[in-house]
């Protein structure tokens, strides 16, 4: 990577100079040196201008004015003075001198902003800031031992010092005392620069092996740091972007010590300048006359001094990575996909198999990438996806990686990406049997945070891990997947290890707090605690420490004693309960305001009345179309020769089979039950009648009748039997003997009188399509089950009489459950439980001997009771509602 | 309006993993990783601890409310490999049973519908689901589904008691033939689902589409529609809705809800099965609803005025 960076373009030895300070002028023409040698850098071969000066002092600081128009003026500082000179037309002159300081001068600096300011730092305890023009300083600051001075890029009010390891910003305009303190480093700060672009932030470097990058806002914590090995001389940022040169002090002189960086990624420098023999005393940045760019001038103890040129293109672009550097850091964790990469040949290799589909690509990067030069995609064998996905994809990945490449990006991730979305898709439309691999057992898995709960009733439940607790790993990190976890560990390990690992890591260049490497493993880790720490950064605070206590005494006990006297830290959030019923298409007002009543107009009418009152405006309408529906005036003739049914009118069974398909897609099974109940009500089933003569009261008894005193109580236990009980209706009487099942359907009813038939299909003619029946009577089922949840346990039953049902099926003649164990039973005596099977419906003792029993309801008894029983009556005396008498022969 | 009833202060020690309300939402139960189950009353906005039921010696990760036909019934899972299954008998709570069948963290805990009596569906770490069944007498029925997932189960949830095909007319001798059926996720990013024939559970599908962990399922409650539906989520950020208008249950085709930016950790149907509640990493919750196009939107950021429900969630937080 070294050739592309840079090139040495000139070197120049003085080796009489002995120089200990260097600038470079904003027309990156001339450089000063000890003694005040001036070096023309447009032909530094040229010999160098000698300025005589007086003074037994060496120079401390050189600076040039930054301002073109005061390009010619520089000032120097010796022992305690300033000396501004003027240089023009290759011959220099002392200026003017500025007297104020008592001690030595460490460190000056003109402003950026102003040509005549220049500040000036000295060991007497002021830093001054002059103006050149009244040779007075304007401002004095009051600071012990500032090593050095710097003038803020972006505001013209503000500058840093540092004094040993700690940086204070003033502003010019409130001298009194610093506008912050920044306690930066353990050891001295040998280097200060602001960035180029940003207010807020600096770089300092030191004597602790660190370069530190700071935003002053945040004094507490530095935004990231650069680790070296050797204490740091200086650290700048270069003129373009995301850049920053480092001069180290090595431990042996001839080892690199000038290192460009990218403060993006600070794992490793992006180039070394090798050429200089000795420590790097001073480097700046020369602007180009003709062109944007910038050249580095370095002044090293070898007495050489050195341009150095780098590449135009990379400064373009910021610090853009070398491919090397893109392989290093790519993302490539995808499921099912293997990239091998091979940055020498400049290529990689993507194998992916999705479904039964392999695919392998070549991917070729030319030298010039990512600076607007694509790579190329290759299919080679054994990819097996058909060719036009090939040219699909090829197609997307050119888009992709050209897209990226225009703006000097990096694209191999992206179109990693989009390769692997690409066949996701495909295989979503094609079949898919992927073999998927899988890895060790991992366990137990990561269970759930916040998580929502059952939305019951008109209720939503959810809860939320408390504030203090944070994902501690980044929400743009993926979750580890399983190959990924056994990469790193094998057997049984949680992923949060592996997450509180990447997170130290991550840390670093977020600089939040780090966590103790100590981690032990538990479902809380996966969280931790942020909390506002004292100032002292060694007070920190793991989450794992109060996890593995397992008592809650001993927890308080110890965080007293921990001095942290605020209130005990929350570990488990608040369980919320919402209301969301303006959300739900059933309402539980409507369902206690609904009416099921034989009036049908009256029932509609209020219905409508309530629908309004809850604001569900479109429910009036519906109902007050149901109550035209079913006004006398159009129900069906009993005579089929009258006049067509109003039920093959548009506006009949069709309009009311678009509503009930409309309110079934918004799932208002409320609607529905109530629709149907209502229409059924309307149009009896004749069967009900013929049947049971009194269709409500019986047929609500096949469903337990949940009483509301059990719905307060929460606890209806008592209602078990009934459900478990088997309800025996029959449709039809069951004649005695031998009969098959398919005798009772409908479908095979053969219908010997042509006119019985006639009027069979007369009564199909109702608006509810009687083939729809057992549909109905799940939405009512349905209805009254939400409405039982209600506790309006008698609405359900009102709902409940207008099942039609499918009959429950005819359990055959003799009880074929035992009464005790309720196992299937033969003969009188169970089989399972050793008891006599049948119980008298009268005297609830066992049947032995003699007895009778109703076919259809199955109940029945000794028979000298059920004799004494039907004599005065003609229902069952189980009350289970049958007519015994009717339904068969006793 | 959506509005917050009740802010229930569980104080548990440790993180909560459940809260579930009871069949009439009157009692709410909470397990946390304190290793213990909460139960309180919840009526009129008030939080009363009911009970504190310890047992568990490790994390507890879920709960369920038994259908009150069978009295008060809570059944809890834990890390320690148990599944604990207590009932309230004149007020107090005591264990019912305990099922120790598996060899890791039972994960998911689900009652069947009251119609097939009390049966419990359990999902683990160890790849199996059990299925316990109260026979009467305090004896339960246990059958095994092993390696039903490999590597681990995470969420188990039946379908309500439909008769498949009810719309087709049921020869009407014949007793009404529940099946049933069940839905799990597991790590091996797969849903399946399950069905009883002739007392034996079979593998009846297997749904792929998920790149990652499946987290949570849940099948929708009926409405009586003969349509069956099921929400899956899981470690992918993904949402997916699987529908079978089949009768015979065989055809499943599958929307994406969403693609979250983080985990999906929940998701939870309405009583009406037409909203779904979804929980994510992001500590936020979001409720979906299927249009009338059969299109699913987020209705928690968008319905006006009614108060988003994942502001408001931020709100709660702030609070505390």
């Amino acid at each position: 990577m070294a050739a592309r960076w840079s090139s040495e373009t000139v070197v120049v030895e003085f080796r009489d100079a002995q120089a200990t300070a260097m600038s470079v002028d904003c027309l990156g023409s001339h450089a000063v040196r000890h003694s005040l040698y001036l070096v023309n850098l447009d032909a530094p071969s040229e010999p160098s201008r000698k300025m005589g000066r007086h003074s037994k002092w060496d120079v401390g600081t050189v600076q040039w004015n930054p301002h073109r128009s005061q390009a010619h003026i520089f000032a120097a500082s010796s022992n305690q003075r300033v000396d501004l000179y003027s240089w023009r037309d290759g011959c220099g002159e002392t200026h003017t001198s500025l007297q104020g300081h008592t001690r030595v001068i460490s460190d000056l600096d003109w402003s950026w902003f102003d040509s005549e300011l220049l500040v000036s730092s000295s060991v007497d305890t002021y830093i001054y800031i002059w103006d050149t023009d009244t040779r007075k300083p304007t401002v004095a600051l009051s600071a012990v031992g500032a090593a050095q001075v710097k003038w803020n890029r972006k505001n013209p009010h503000l500058l840093a010092s540092s004094h040993d390891g700690d940086v204070r910003i003033w502003d010019k305009r409130k001298p009194n005392t610093a506008v912050e303190y920044l306690a930066a480093h353990l050891s001295k700060i040998h280097g200060l620069d602001w960035h180029r672009d940003n207010e807020f932030v600096f770089a300092t470097s030191s004597q602790d092996n660190s370069v530190r990058f700071w935003d002053y806002r945040q004094p507490r914590k530095y935004l990231s740091v650069l680790s070296c090995q050797v204490p740091v001389w200086k650290a700048r940022y270069t003129p373009f972007s995301s850049g920053l040169v480092t001069v180290m002090v090595p431990q042996l002189r001839r080892e690199n010590s000038l290192l460009l960086w990218s403060v993006l990624d600070l794992n490793s420098p992006v180039h070394a300048f090798v050429g200089h023999d000795d420590v790097v005393l001073e480097f700046q940045w020369r602007p180009q006359k003709e062109s944007r760019d910038f050249q580095l001038v370095t002044w090293s103890r070898d007495q050489t001094l050195r341009i150095w040129r780098v590449e135009p293109q990379l400064q373009k672009s910021g610090l853009a990575q070398t491919l090397q550097q893109e392989f290093s850091l790519v993302n490539l964790q995808i499921r099912n996909v293997n990239v091998e990469m091979d940055a020498r040949n400049r290529s990689c290799v993507v194998s992916a198999h999705f479904g039964g589909q392999r695919v392998h690509l070549v991917v070729n990067f030319p030298v010039r990438y990512p600076n607007n030069a694509a790579p190329t995609f290759q299919f080679v064998a054994p990819t097996t996806i058909p060719s036009a996905m090939k040219t699909k994809i090829q197609k997307v990945l050119m888009d992709t990686s050209l897209q990226k490449v225009k703006r000097n990006q990096n694209c191999l991730e992206p179109c990693v990406r989009q390769l692997v979305s690409c066949l996701e898709s495909d295989m979503e439309d094609g079949p898919a049997s992927g073999p998927f691999v899988l890895s060790n057992p991992v366990a137990p898995p990561l269970q759930a945070f916040p998580r929502v709960t059952n939305t019951y009733g008109s209720c939503l439940v959810y809860f939320t891990r408390p504030i203090t607790m944070h994902r501690s790993a980044p929400p743009t990190e993926p979750t580890p997947s399983l190959s990924a976890l056994s990469a790193y560990h094998s057997g049984v390990l949680t992923p949060m290890k592996m997450r509180s690992e990447s997170q130290n890591t991550l840390r670093l260049y977020s600089g939040s707090p780090t966590r103790s490497d100590k981690d032990t493993v538990s479902i809380s880790s996966f969280y931790y605690k942020e909390r506002k720490l004292p100032m002292s950064a060694s007070r920190r605070w793991s989450v794992q420490t109060l996890h593995d206590w397992p008592k809650s005494r001993r927890f308080k006990t110890k965080r007293e004693g921990a001095e942290y006297s605020s209130r005990p830290i929350k570990l488990a959030g608040k369980v919320i309960i919402q209301e969301i019923s303006c959300l739900l298409p059933v309402h539980k007002a409507l369902g206690e305001s609904y009416l099921n009543m034989n009036d049908i107009q009256e029932t509609c009418q209020k219905n409508a009345a309530a629908a309004l009152a809850v604001g569900r405006r479109d429910l009036a309408k519906v109902w007050a179309l149901a109550s035209a529906a079913t006004s006398q005036d159009l129900s069906p003739d009993s005579d089929p020769d009258t006049e067509t049914p109003w039920a093959r009118h548009p506006f009949g069974r069709h309009l009311l089979e678009t509503s009930l398909d409309h309110y079934s897609q918004m799932s208002d099974v409320q609607t529905l039950a109530m629709l149907c109940s209502v229409f059924r009500a309307q149009a009896p089933p004749p069967d009900c009648y013929s049947l049971y003569g009194h269709p409500g009261s019986r047929l609500h008894s096949r469903f337990p009748s949940y009483t509301s005193s059990s719905v307060t109580s929460g606890s209806c236990s008592s209602t078990s039997d009934s459900i478990a009980a088997t309800w025996t209706t029959p449709e039809h009487p069951a004649p005695w003997g031998e009969s098959s099942p398919d005798d009772y359907r409908y479908g095979n009813q053969s219908y010997t009188d042509p006119r019985e038939r006639e009027r069979e299909l007369h009564d199909m003619n109702k608006l509810l399509d009687p083939a729809n029946t057992l549909q109905f009577d799940d939405f009512k089922k349905s209805y009254g089950e939400i409405l039982y949840r209600w506790g309006l346990g008698d609405k359900r039953a009102d709902v409940l009489k207008f099942t039609a049902g499918p009959p429950e099926p005819h359990k055959g003649i003799f009880g074929l459950y035992c009464c005790h164990c309720r196992s299937q039973a033969r003969g009188t005596q169970c089989a399972v439980c050793k008891r006599l099977t049948f119980q008298c419906a009268v005297c609830h003792v066992a049947v032995r001997g003699s007895s009778n029993f109703c076919l259809s309801c199955g109940h029945g008894g000794h028979t000298g009771h059920m004799m004494d029983w039907f004599r005065r009556q003609d229902e069952c005396p189980a009350g289970c509602g049958c007519r015994c008498l009717l339904q068969s022969t006793f | 309006m959506v509005s917050v009833i009740n802010t229930v202060d569980t104080s548990h020690e440790d993180m909560i993993h459940d809260a579930q309300m009871d069949y009439y939402g009157t009692r709410l139960a909470t397990c946390s990783s304190d290793r213990t189950v909460k139960i309180f009353d919840v009526r009129n906005g008030g939080q009363i601890l009911v009970a504190d039921l310890r047992g568990h010696e490790g994390p507890v990760w879920q709960v369920a409310w038994a259908h009150p036909m069978f009295g008060n019934i809570l059944a809890s899972c834990s890390y320690d490999r148990k599944v604990i299954i207590w009932k309230e008998e004149n007020g107090t709570w005591d264990k019912m049973y305990e099922y120790t069948g598996h060899e890791s963290s039972v994960n998911s805990v689900c009652w069947g519908p009251y119609e097939f009596g009390l049966i419990l569906a359990c999902g683990s770490s160890d790849g199996a689901i059990s299925l316990l069944t109260f026979t009467g007498d305090q004896q339960w029925d246990v059958k095994k589904i092993s390696n039903a997932h490999t590597i681990g189960c995470n969420a188990v949830s039946w379908a309500p008691a439909v008769v498949p095909g009810s719309l087709i007319d049921q020869p009407s001798g014949q007793k009404p033939n529940y099946v049933k059926r069940f839905v799990s996720g597991g790590c091996d990013n797969l849903v399946k689902l399950w069905k009883e024939e002739d007392g034996q559970w079979k593998e009846d599908q297997k749904l792929e589409a998920h790149s990652d962990w499946v987290r949570d399922v849940g099948w929708a409650p009926s409405i009586g529609l003969p349509t069956s539906t099921i929400a899956s989520c899981s470690q992918d950020g993904r949402v997916f809705i699987w529908t079978c208008d089949d009768p015979a249950g065989n055809t499943w085709t599958v929307k994406l809800l969403h693609k979250f930016n983080d985990v999906v950790w929940h998701v939870s149907w309405s009583i009406t099965g037409n909203i779904l509640a979804v929980s994510g990493g992001d500590n936020k919750v979001t409720l979906w609803k299927e249009s009338m196009d059969g299109q699913w939107a987020c209705i928690s950021d968008v319905s006006k005025g009614q108060g988003a429900v994942s502001t408001i969630t931020d709100t709660q937080q702030n609070e505390q």
